[in-house]
């Protein structure tokens, strides 16, 4: 007849608690240890679906795109942009790009009536909306319509909208750009997404609230005045063919450029794939760290309840006179290292906790840990309580009674 | 008489390195039950190491010896560890009590490892401890108590499990005369009520209380089994 494991959870508990400070000492390593797999976890955790959620904001997974590439410094002076005829050729090329966006860039200044705002505007197609998944609030997108016409017409992001016209309804009002006027057809939707940096402001988004679209065509031949598309992007079918899409843009490209890599192309799904591998390769590193310093604990534990047990070497003389058999003293020892490594790692799951919710607030990104998380922590925690238990366990059953008790 | 403990040439040699050195050198002795005996020699005759196994806290290395009718000297560890916590009551010359628990929880142990509920210990426990005069310090630290009333606190412990024999090393060695005389008065109380007591003592004054005088000297008895 055994003593019950309730009985030995509650000698360990008793013992934990009449040398509390000892017990919180030897548990340090423990706490810290578990904290550090709680916080890392849900750290990476969080930082993953930070980046996955950024991909998504900016067109999803099966999004190409392809844009020069400044790192390449081209000895033979190929053109660095595609003609429209160019464009058309690389479109009838890949059938299978669901949707195709030519596009053009500037920086400019944007006027109404005494109010001026700098910022870019973009000479875009239809399938703009399509690809990056952003359509228009009020009012409409460019249309096909308005490319074959070359129409003066401009689509505004929220803030433009705010400078230049406040709450006024915005829609039918004319811009003034490069001397040109617009008539304002649509305003998009605002975007927003909590930003993960508290230095540059609330929403990681508010670039784009801040672009304005104008027809491709118009920005051409009245804008730049010259035939020269400096990026385009395409929609695959989906994320799976997303990449060969793209090694087949890369091809058609590097053919027409004489095999000088002129252009980058890169697809949202090889770039996810690399930060998640990256990613990965993190979280083991610092995972490995995490539970070494669980180890570290542990054989600290070890230790510190071999001390205690030559210490206790009467009170275990005791407790064999009066009728414990070896398995009683064994359970007993086992059972307190566990004790105060779950106490431990409970303490570690709880700074772990505090210390999420503070990185949390301070990068803005929102961190919880999940179940899984915590079961791991501590059964890590308690796994490692029980490996440094069973030697210091071991020798207290094994004391001669007679010796243990005549020791001083 | 019925005959509680029976012991038949039981050698005890202690193996250090190579030499090899007897503490008991084959004893033959008989105790009845209800018997009050005291063991007396001289020290290193060997008569701590006959109570460690009569105790069950050690094994003779030859020999017989029964308590109750068990053959304890055939038994296993485990076997041991029950008769030890059910058929003997020890009492040390150093009290022996575990300090970070009351006394109560002292009393308590043999108890909780023989499997009692935690209510019949509390019970059992308070009862002990009011027959030996303790019943108003049952939350008291073994510290916060003096050496008569820790030995009485370990005579509890020793009786609480109702064993058939009580062992008593040296029990006054470390009391001075008045609360040694109280111990010795527990005792003869204790044997009054048909308790069976073997009591270690190298104090003649000490041994007179008992009824028997077992003399042990360089690992033989020297005065016969007398009874």
């Amino acid at each position: 007849m055994a003593i019950s494991l309730k009985e030995n959870i509650s000698i360990g508990l008793s013992d934990f608690w009449s040398r509390k400070v000892r017990g919180f000492v030897t548990v340090l390593g423990i706490v810290l240890g578990t904290m550090s797999v709680i916080v890392v976890l849900s750290l990476m955790n969080g930082i993953n679906q930070q980046t996955i959620q950024w991909m998504m904001e900016r067109g999803g997974l099966s999004k190409i795109t392809v844009r020069r590439d400044w790192s390449f410094d081209n000895p033979n002076n190929e053109p660095r942009y595609f003609t429209w005829k160019e464009i058309n050729l690389i479109r009838s090329l890949v059938p299978e790009a669901e949707y195709f966006n030519p596009q053009l860039r500037e920086w400019v200044r944007y006027s109404y009536q005494d109010k001026d705002y700098l910022s870019s505007i973009y000479g875009v197609v239809p399938d703009f909306t399509q690809i990056e998944e952003w359509d228009v609030e009020e009012g409409r997108f460019i249309s096909a319509f308005d490319i074959d016409q070359a129409n003066d017409v401009v689509v505004i992001g929220t803030e433009i909208k705010q400078e230049l016209l406040g709450n006024k309804d915005a829609i039918g009002e004319l811009i003034t750009v490069h001397n040109r006027r617009l008539r304002i057809i649509g305003i998009m939707k605002h975007r927003f997404m909590k930003s993960n940096d508290a230095f540059r402001g609330e929403n990681a988004l508010s670039y784009l609230n801040r672009r304005a679209f104008i027809p491709l065509s118009t920005m051409i031949k009245k804008g730049t005045g010259e035939d020269e598309i400096t990026s385009f992007t395409v929609k695959a079918k989906d994320a799976d063919s997303a990449p060969a899409l793209g090694n087949k843009l890369e091809d058609i490209i590097l053919n027409l450029r004489h095999g000088e890599p002129v252009f980058s192309v890169e697809t949202a799904k090889e770039n996810a794939e690399q930060i998640a591998k990256n990613q990965k390769n993190f979280q083991v590193i610092f995972f490995v760290v995490s539970i070494i310093s669980l180890l570290v604990g542990g054989i600290v534990i070890a230790n510190i309840m071999l001390a205690s047990i030559q210490e206790r070497t009467r009170e275990i003389g005791i407790r064999i006179a009066v009728g414990a058999r070896r398995m009683d003293i064994f359970f007993q020892f086992l059972a307190q290292t566990i004790i105060i490594t779950a106490i431990g790692g409970m303490f570690g799951i709880l700074t772990g906790l505090s210390i999420l919710t503070f990185i949390s607030n301070y990068i803005g990104i929102e961190l919880i840990a999940s179940i899984s998380v915590i079961m791991i922590a501590l059964a890590v925690s308690v796994g490692v309580g029980f490996v440094a238990g069973i030697i210091p366990a071991v020798t207290a059953s094994k004391l001669n009674p007679v010796e243990a008790l005549r020791y001083e | 008489m019925k005959e509680i403990i029976t012991v038949q040439a039981l050698e005890k040699i202690y193996k250090m390195g190579k030499v090899s050195v007897p503490a008991l050198k084959g004893i033959d002795v008989t105790i009845n039950k209800g018997e009050f005996v005291a063991i007396m020699g001289p020290s290193g005759s060997g008569k701590s190491t006959l109570m460690h196994i009569l105790g069950c806290l050690d094994t003779a290395t030859n020999g017989i010896y029964s308590l109750n009718y068990h053959k304890v000297s055939e038994m296993k560890k485990h076997k041991l560890a029950m008769i030890r916590n059910k058929q003997i009551g020890f009492v040390f010359q150093t009290f022996n009590l575990l300090p970070h628990l009351n006394i109560q929880k002292n009393v308590e142990l043999p108890l909780m490892y023989a499997g009692f509920s935690a209510k019949q210990r509390s019970q059992k426990a308070k009862k002990v401890l009011a027959e030996v005069g303790l019943g108003d310090r049952l939350r008291h630290k073994p510290s916060e108590l003096s050496g008569g009333q820790r030995q009485r606190v370990a005579i509890a412990r020793a009786i609480v499990n109702e064993p058939s024999i009580i062992l008593a090393d040296e029990p006054t060695g470390n009391l001075d005369t008045n609360s040694g005389n109280d111990i010795l008065s527990i005792f003869t109380e204790l044997h009054a009520k048909g308790h069976t007591i073997i009591m270690v003592t190298h104090d003649p004054v000490v041994a007179k209380k008992a009824n028997r005088i077992i003399k042990i000297v360089d690992g033989m008895i020297t005065n016969g089994n007398l009874t």
